[in-house]
């Protein structure tokens, strides 16, 4: 039988990384293949290389038994290959239909549209994908979960017999992926194979029959069976070993009182009744899924987005935090942002621009009068400490490589000096050793009484730092658990939580 | 690695010294590049055309280097938050009216009159700045509509009608000339270049200017309060243009309504291609100062040496937006080479 | 359903506009009886036919998600080469027009293919394209006035076809016409728009961006070169400044009419309404004696207020869609 697609012994280097290093991956018509890995393992490369977006440095991609060269994705449609992009991919005033027909929607550039013939055509991918909508309305007013069927019904109308989907259930409530799931299984037994990228490893194992892990750009398995796997063995593929039991002491409770209280908090985002506290010198943790609304309610507490009930309190004092910078220069509160490139550093510019912006108002002297070495005075002590390695101060950050980045996106908040730092998901795009070492800066932060609230979807690292875990869910406090690091019993619980209601 | 590895990098991370080495920073900077063009314009013409190195040609020449380096800085002001001001030559030209209404019907001295009309600049750069940061449309259709209103406001009042009986100290500065051929008009550019420089370099102001504009949101959620920073930025913006109309208040000794052209429209040109061909990133966060200073030099001795050659004053214009057709051709690839290197 | 109701007339981009436009008639000719007089409404209807194809030039260029500020410089261009081929070398007019329109879609599609070929801001390009163009116009004319403009070309601007309206209307309703097919039947308007609306999922899906933003300048050009060639009709003689005063009113029409300037979504009805609301206010200034310069101020006031009503209504047409999800 030959494999529908067959990607055999890929490498792809990028200035200063190896993304991938000699990986293959096979797909067979009729099944479902699960590609795994962490945050960095090279997935996304992965598929941006099937896809056409990048040329493989060595290795070949096969379609159906004969080798093909993909320049750009147009290629990899014609070839067969569909794709359902993390970001979505429709023209929102459009019609679900000319989405859906949109490289379709003439022979040549002046050709007059036959909307009867588009509309016809797209009615019938969507009955195939049961979606009983009329396809004329324009898919700004679908749902997400809408949207994403529509993207599924686009990839298929270009007699795709690979499909690939690179997270389509992210932003899915479960019902909804049950549909997707529905779609999927009878878009497999059509004979379609179908790529199925995805972080919940729940959803894996209930519709994936084969699985490929990445490791650090490398096979941890290549294309094997899903049977007689169990989710330990997956795991430990993925981070190298086994799920480690943390080999920190559950820390004494801080008798302060608590530095920030949220009571009752609602926000214009669409967080509802969240009630928790961060003591100084305790490490909260915030666990969610992706969509579960904690880096917005980081947000919310900086001030960023606008409270529609209930209380802040800093330091026991109701307060109305309106912009991040009151949240830093009058209550001491930092974020340091999981969007690294986006909203943590500004890439344009030195290490020394970063890692002083939080303290150039404090340290100005009078007219905002500002040398450098004043700011290298107040800077430099935190990146010896934090052990930057940089050639020199004054080098652009963008050089950097991501650990080297990403302390310094958290020295910027320790010469700060805050007492509250908001931590969302440190460990992505770093190596293993960073981010051990961010793991014990953490907790010497606490020790030395800074209240951390650390959001993380990495179980292992949520377990071996937070002191307490808040499970969070919809925009909603679902529970607590109080982490006593045994590995099992909080996972456990902390998945109770996200499921219980879920499944009512 | 090991641990000493560590320790010694960080160790060795050099505090003042450590910038790249001059050599380096030299060949990257595109400000070379400018300086090089420079010396080849002026040696070529200088050798080929006599009239070129008069004195009254270098003090001429000199004086539009001045002013275009002005209104250059007024639109650099604004680029550095990756927007932009058209109306940089609608305010411009307000001020200056407003200046000449000052000396000629308000009777106000000099010595006010001129600060009073820099922060009149200031205050429409305000209006803009703020619709801009509290609208979050973009400062292209926000500057245009203003760039309207503002002509339009200062037309009505002024009924087109110039202002000409200043005091003669205006025109006397615009005229003054140092050692006989350098314009006060250039060397008061060059202090506003000087002062710029240090804003961006020694201040928290001027850092907070490049932070938010180069990444916003990461700015803003390091405590830069980046709405106001924005504000302050079409400020600046209007200050300048401002004080670029009252340079060519003093070249020309009137306030004259259409100085800068329909609705300002002419400054438009070399408010972009100064800081352009200057190296300043059309997308924000980083600022050329005597880039731009050298960008103006540039096209004002190409230009005055092409009208020297007798091509006609007509086909100069069409040549400078080929000029600035090239800048931004060199500017994209530049923030390539960044890009490649790996600093945006 | 009374939401979609509501939802549906927000969204509608000509209602608005037409209301005005109405309103204003009604209040003007109410106070000045003598604004609905035949040759006020000729005056009116030449004006808008001539401003109308400016403002499609630049409909089709927001719709794309860019801007054109070499508009009036490429009219500027079409129109004194218009004069100077039927002046100095006796081109019969026929022939005139369209080598002015060809030179026309050429200039803009020259400003299109450098900006799909280097991805440089459509803004600063075009910018630099004003100043080719426009030097190139002084250059030929050295800002003089072609005035051997053959008669039927000056009949054709200042004649009346019926009544009180101008042979003028005729191009201007044609073209109209086919913007509005194109952007709603021909696969190249409609990629126009998807570009405009999320370019990175056209450009996934196949859609030649590079082509399609060249197609674009191009018949933005040529729009702009029809509006100057109807220019010189109108006033008799090819004019170097022809072109000069359209930027402002070339994109307040469109965002009047409910373009939304990050493109993707334009509408040839409100764009006409938006060109019909700036003539009766110039008008209506002319009429009541006002000083014309006023004009500029309510033309940057009519932008803002636009901009202003467009983001309102993007806000509650998805506060809505909010509600019903």
């Amino acid at each position: 039988m030959i494999e529908a697609l067959l990607v055999s012994h890929v490498s792809k280097s990028f200035p200063g990384v190896r993304a991938l290093d000699d990986v293959s991956l096979t797909l067979s018509a009729g099944s479902i293949h699960a590609l795994l890995g962490e945050n960095g393992a090279g997935k996304s490369t992965l598929i941006k290389i099937i896809t056409g977006i990048h040329k493989p440095d060595t290795g070949e991609v096969i379609v159906n038994g004969k080798v093909v060269h993909l320049a750009n994705p147009r290629q990899a449609g014609a070839a067969g290959i569909g794709v359902v992009h993390q970001e979505r991919n429709l023209i929102p005033r459009f019609s679900i239909a000319e989405n859906i027909m949109l490289e379709r929607l003439g022979r040549h550039d002046l050709s007059a549209i036959n909307y009867d013939q588009i509309h016809a055509e797209a009615t019938k991918w969507l009955k195939l994908l049961d979606l009983d909508i009329d396809c004329r309305m324009p898919v700004s007013r679908l749902s997400v979960a809408q949207m994403q069927l529509v993207e599924i019904g686009k990839a298929l109308s270009l007699q795709s017999r690979v499909l690939l989907l690179d997270e389509p259930t992210a932003s899915l409530t479960q019902n909804e992926s049950k549909v997707l799931f529905r779609v999927l299984r009878k878009l497999a037994d059509d004979g379609v194979a179908l790529c199925f990228v995805s972080h919940k490893l729940e959803e894996v194992f209930e519709i994936c029959d084969t699985v490929t892990v990445l490791r650090d750009g490398r096979n941890a398995c290549e294309s094997r069976s899903l049977k007689g796997l169990v989710r330990a063995d997956v795991v430990k593929m993925m981070i190298g070993r086994a799920e480690r039991i943390s080999q920190r002491a559950p820390r004494p409770k801080p008798d302060a009182a608590a530095y920030l209280e949220l009571k009752g908090y609602a926000s214009a985002a669409g967080h509802k009744n969240i009630s928790l506290a961060v003591r100084p010198g305790e490490i909260l943790g915030l666990y969610g899924l992706v969509g579960a609304g904690r880096s917005e309610l980081a947000k919310g507490i900086l001030g960023m987005t606008r409270r529609t009930s209930g209380e802040v309190l800093v330091a026991g004092r109701p307060t109305d935090i309106g912009s991040a910078a009151d949240a830093l220069h009058q209550h001491g509160v930092g974020y340091v942002s999981e969007d690294r490139k986006q909203e943590g550093l500004i890439l344009l510019h030195s290490v020394l621009g970063n890692v002083g912006i939080t303290v150039w108002r404090k340290i100005a002297a009078s007219f905002g009068f500002l040398r450098d070495y004043t700011v290298i005075d107040h800077t430099s002590p935190v990146l010896r400490k934090l052990e930057v390695k940089t050639p020199s101060i004054h080098q652009v950050i963008g050089n950097l490589s991501g650990g080297n980045q990403q302390k310094v996106s958290v020295a910027k908040w320790i010469a700060a000096g805050v007492k509250l730092l908001i931590i969302d998901e440190p460990s992505v795009g770093i190596d293993i050793k960073t981010k051990a070492y961010l793991h014990d800066l953490i907790h010497e932060l606490a020790e030395n009484g800074t209240a951390v609230l650390l959001i993380t979807s990495d179980m292992p690292e949520m377990v071996d730092v937070a002191d307490r875990i808040v499970v969070m869910a919809g925009f909603e406090v679902r529970g607590e658990v109080e982490n006593d690091r045994n590995y099992e019993r909080v996972s456990r619980a902390i998945m109770g939580y996200i499921h219980e209601r879920k499944a009512a | 690695m090991t641990p000493s590895d560590v320790t010694n990098t960080s160790d060795a991370m050099p505090i003042a010294a450590g910038r790249q080495s001059l050599v380096q920073r030299l060949a990257y900077s595109s400000e070379f590049g400018l300086v090089l063009l420079i010396a080849l314009a002026v040696a070529l013409f200088a050798s080929t055309l006599p009239g070129f190195t008069s004195p009254f040609s270098l003090f001429t020449i000199g004086r539009q280097i001045g002013i275009d380096t002005m209104i250059g800085l007024a639109m650099m002001a604004v680029i550095v938050t990756g927007g932009l001001d058209l109306s940089v030559g609608a305010i411009g030209v307000c001020s200056a009216m407003a200046f000449g209404w000052l000396m000629e019907r308000a009777g106000v001295p000099l010595y006010m009159g001129i600060p009073l009309a820099v922060m009149f600049g200031a205050g429409l750069g305000f209006v803009n700045g703020a619709v801009v940061v509290r609208s979050g449309v973009h400062s292209f259709i926000i500057t245009l509509a203003s760039m309207s209103i503002f002509f339009g406001i200062m037309i009505f009042l002024s009924q087109a009608q110039a202002f000409r009986t200043l005091p003669p100290e205006v025109l006397g500065f615009g005229k003054m000339r140092f050692g006989g051929l350098v314009s006060a008009l250039l060397v008061f550019s060059l202090i506003v270049c000087a002062v710029l420089s240090a804003l961006y370099r020694f201040t928290s102001l001027g850092r907070q200017m490049l932070a938010a504009g180069a990444n916003p949101r990461a700015a803003e959620i390091s405590g830069v309060r980046t709405g106001r920073i924005f504000i302050a930025c079409h400020m600046l913006t209007g200050a300048l243009a401002a004080t670029a109309g009252l340079m060519i208040t003093a070249r020309t000794g009137a306030a004259v309504p259409s100085m800068a052209g329909h609705l300002g429209q002419d400054w438009l040109l070399p408010a972009f291609l100064a800081p352009v061909l200057g190296g300043t990133l059309l997308s924000g966060g980083r600022v050329a100062v005597f880039g731009t200073f050298l960008g103006a030099a540039l096209v004002n001795i190409i230009t005055s040496g092409l009208l020297l050659m007798r091509v006609g004053e007509f086909w100069i214009q069409a040549f400078l937006g080929l000029m600035l057709l090239a800048a931004v051709l060199t500017d994209r690839a530049r923030h390539k080479l960044l890009q490649r290197r790996g600093m945006i | 359903m009374a939401n979609n109701v509501l939802t549906r007339a927000f969204d509608n981009d000509w209602i608005g506009p037409a209301l005005v436009s109405v309103l204003a008639i009604a209040v003007i000719s109410f106070f000045q009886p003598s604004f609905l007089t035949p040759f006020n409404i000729f005056v009116l209807l030449s004006a808008v036919a001539v401003n109308m194809l400016v403002a499609l030039g630049q409909l089709v260029i927001i719709g794309v998600g860019q801007m054109n500020l070499a508009l009036g410089s490429i009219g500027g261009l079409v129109a004194i080469s218009f004069g100077a081929m039927m002046e100095l070398w006796g081109f019969p007019p026929a022939a005139a027009i369209v080598c002015g329109l060809m030179i026309g879609a050429a200039a803009g599609m020259a400003s299109g293919f450098v900006i799909a070929r280097t991805g440089i801001s459509a803004f600063i390009i075009t910018l630099a394209g004003l100043q080719i163009f426009k030097g190139i116009n002084l250059g030929i004319t050295e800002a003089q006035p072609f005035y051997g403009i053959p008669q039927g070309v000056k009949d054709f601007g200042n004649l009346s076809l019926i009544g009180p309206i101008p042979w003028l209307v005729v191009p201007t309703l044609i073209a109209s016409i086919a913007v509005w097919y194109l952007f709603a039947r021909l696969r190249i308007g409609r990629y126009i728009l998807a570009i405009g609306g999320n370019r990175n999922a056209a450009e996934l899906s196949g859609i030649n961006v590079n082509a399609t933003v060249i197609w674009a300048h191009a018949i933005s050009g040529l729009l702009a070169a029809a509006a100057g060639i109807m220019l010189v009709a109108r006033l008799q003689l090819g004019h170097p400044t022809i072109g000069d005063d359209w930027l402002i009113s070339s994109f307040a029409a469109p965002v009047i009419g409910g373009a939304i300037l990050a493109g993707g979504h334009v509408s040839v009805p409100g764009t006409f309404f938006g060109v019909v609301i700036i003539a009766i206010i110039t008008q209506a200034l002319v009429v009541f004696a006002i000083d014309p310069f006023v004009v500029q101020i309510v033309l940057g006031g009519l932008i803002l207020w636009a901009v202003g009503i467009n983001r309102l209504r993007e806000v509650r047409v998805s506060k809505l869609l909010g509600q019903k999800a």
